[in-house]
């Protein structure tokens, strides 16, 4: 008995020591960058439209990267979200059992590509057919880093979706099949009506992985701080920090002002998840 | 509804499900297909083998300590997470008292799932290298990949945990033997291959990351390491110097692959787990 109690508190402690780490992390990003805030003003951080922290005095206006953020991920939400639910609608109505079997594992595959190996191919491929196709100076633009990222966010919509269809198709596929409807009509009328609530987790789901997306967004869209237009270059939070965190010293303006970006981008992040956490919540206890 | 029995019958849907079927399996085809031709011929064993070389670093030689340097960061970050992940995930599914500490768990483990790898990056520059002091070192790296991977593992091993008959434990209890005794006797053993698969897919996650151990763990170059203490070579980084310092396009390709077939490899470990108890 004296073993099992002893099992049992290891368990706890180490379940505690897991969930910790989220509070650490929240802590000493707020750390940094409160000590940033206390120097600048957050309204200045958030609508300045200059970042220039090697200039005297130093620009940290954040506006440009937070709208090429928020830029990017819709229009990549906007191109991935149709093709993803199609491909989920095919995947759990039409597709037979052998096909979805080798299908959904690729699907699963493809999220597990590395962002580097995405961010390479899609500068070898759509930033040169950009180049060589269109007469722009250079590919790396908002359109090219949104096309990448559709790509990239493609596996979380259609598993999203998928999952859910499949339940619903359960739930209704043997009252339909005596009515004698067609698959068609299933789909128009049943299927996606009730895929709402799952293709709206799906986009909250697929556009925060889209805003937190660092690698391949950073390699295609040329990384310059202005503000950004569809067919030229911009820069993104994730990827401020990752090209700038390692010339910036411990402890300066500059190391702390990259937490404060840091910090913004994993509260709005935050508060995407919890969305999801909760709408996936309340589709599992609907379909029950 | 006018013409549903027809094969023109909602002609717009179809073309819209054939035309996202062929979109997504169109790019899964194109990025395979592309790292496998441009890099299969970059692929040899000195390029394997040999350490990077020529000026800038890289554009000659091979990718050696890069391989060392990313089963390396792989492990630890196994390690640490499954250290982390398997008795959560046995406390959620066998002990957890009440629905509403599981719940709240849940929302957490999925919060972290959430967090950015970047600001994971950030998080382990200030704990890990610089608050706790273990410098840029594969430990550093590895424990930030640990935790990017905690979530992904706790959740799939915890779900194997719970699809295992009830009656089991059931039996066991009104049997008079403790929870612990059937867990480690019976239910473990009946799981240890869902688990090993995912601690698998997890490690293929976490050697595939860069933005994690860009300031952690990673360097520009370091031979093969002697302790977890000393930074190393990692492939996705070597990749994303390769490409974004334009060293070399065709050793890129080349590392791109290997980084795939080991990512590869590293997936179809589940599958060959579930043949062979099949076969048993």
């Amino acid at each position: 008995m004296k073993k099992e109690r002893i099992f049992v508190w290891t368990c706890k402690a180490i379940t505690l020591l897991a969930i910790s780490f989220l509070f650490f992390i929240f802590l000493f990003i707020a750390k940094e960058s409160f000590i940033f805030f206390q120097k600048t003003s957050l309204l200045h951080f958030l609508t300045g439209s200059r970042w220039n922290p090697i200039a005297d005095p130093p620009a940290f206006g954040l506006q440009p990267m937070i709208c090429a953020t928020v830029y990017v991920s819709l229009l990549a939400a906007l191109i991935a979200l149709p093709i993803g639910v199609g491909m989920a609608i095919f995947l759990s109505v039409l597709a037979p059992q052998k096909i979805q079997r080798i299908l959904l594992p690729l699907i699963d595959l493809m999220a597990g590509i590395p962002s580097v190996v995405y961010g390479f191919v899609g500068l070898m491929i759509i930033v040169k057919f950009f180049e060589t196709h269109f007469s722009w100076s250079s590919g790396e633009s908002v359109l090219t880093g949104s096309i990448l990222l559709a790509i990239m966010i493609l596996p979380y919509i259609v598993s999203t979706c998928c999952e859910s269809m499949t339940k619903v198709l359960h739930h209704y596929q043997q009252t339909s099949r005596a009515l004698s409807v067609s698959k068609w009509h299933m789909i128009r009328y049943l299927v996606i009506p009730s895929a709402k609530k799952a293709i709206l987790a799906a986009l909250i789901l697929s556009l925060s992985r889209a805003m937190g997306e660092t690698m391949a967004v950073m390699m295609v869209i040329g990384n310059s701080p202005i503000f950004p237009h569809l067919f030229r270059k911009a820069e993104t939070i994730p990827a401020l920090i990752a090209l700038e965190m390692g010339g910036a010293a411990v402890g300066s303006l500059h190391y702390q002002a990259l937490f404060a970006a840091g910090f913004i981008l994993m509260f709005v992040l935050f508060a995407f998840n919890s969305f999801f956490f909760f709408i996936r919540k309340r589709i599992e206890e609907g379909i029950k | 509804m006018r013409n549903n029995n027809g094969k023109t019958s909602h002609l717009s849907l179809r073309l819209w499900l054939f035309l996202s079927v062929f979109l997504v399996m169109a790019s899964l085809c194109v990025i395979f297909g592309y790292i496998f031709i441009q890099g299969g011929s970059e692929l040899s064993l000195s390029f394997l083998t040999n350490m990077p070389q020529g000026f800038p670093l890289g554009i000659d030689g091979g990718i050696w300590p890069a391989i060392v340097g990313s089963f390396w960061f792989t492990t630890i970050a196994c390690i640490f997470a499954s250290f982390l992940a398997l008795p959560t995930a046995i406390f959620l599914a066998f002990y957890a008292k009440t629905t509403r500490i599981v719940s709240l768990c849940h929302f957490f483990i999925h919060s972290m799932a959430g967090i950015p790898s970047i600001i994971l990056g950030l998080f382990g520059y200030t704990f890990f290298v610089v608050t706790l002091d273990f410098g840029v070192s594969i430990l550093s790296g590895g424990l930030i990949l640990g935790i990017m991977i905690f979530p992904f593992i706790e959740v799939r091993v915890e779900k194997t945990l719970l699809e295992f008959p009830k009656n089991i434990m059931q039996a066991s209890i009104s049997l008079g033997i403790t929870k612990t005794w059937t867990l480690f006797h019976l239910i473990l053993p009946g799981c240890i291959g869902n688990i090993a698969s995912a601690i698998a897919l997890g490690g293929s996650f976490a050697m595939g990351a860069t933005a994690p151990i860009l300031f952690t763990g990673a360097v520009l170059f370091a031979p093969s390491p002697r302790s977890i203490f000393s930074p190393a070579m990692a492939l996705p980084n070597h990749l994303y110097i390769l490409v974004g310092q334009g060293v070399s396009i065709s050793k890129a390709y080349g590392t791109a692959l290997v980084l795939i077939i080991l990512l590869l490899v590293l997936n179809i470990v589940p599958l060959v787990i579930k043949m062979y108890r099949k076969e048993r």
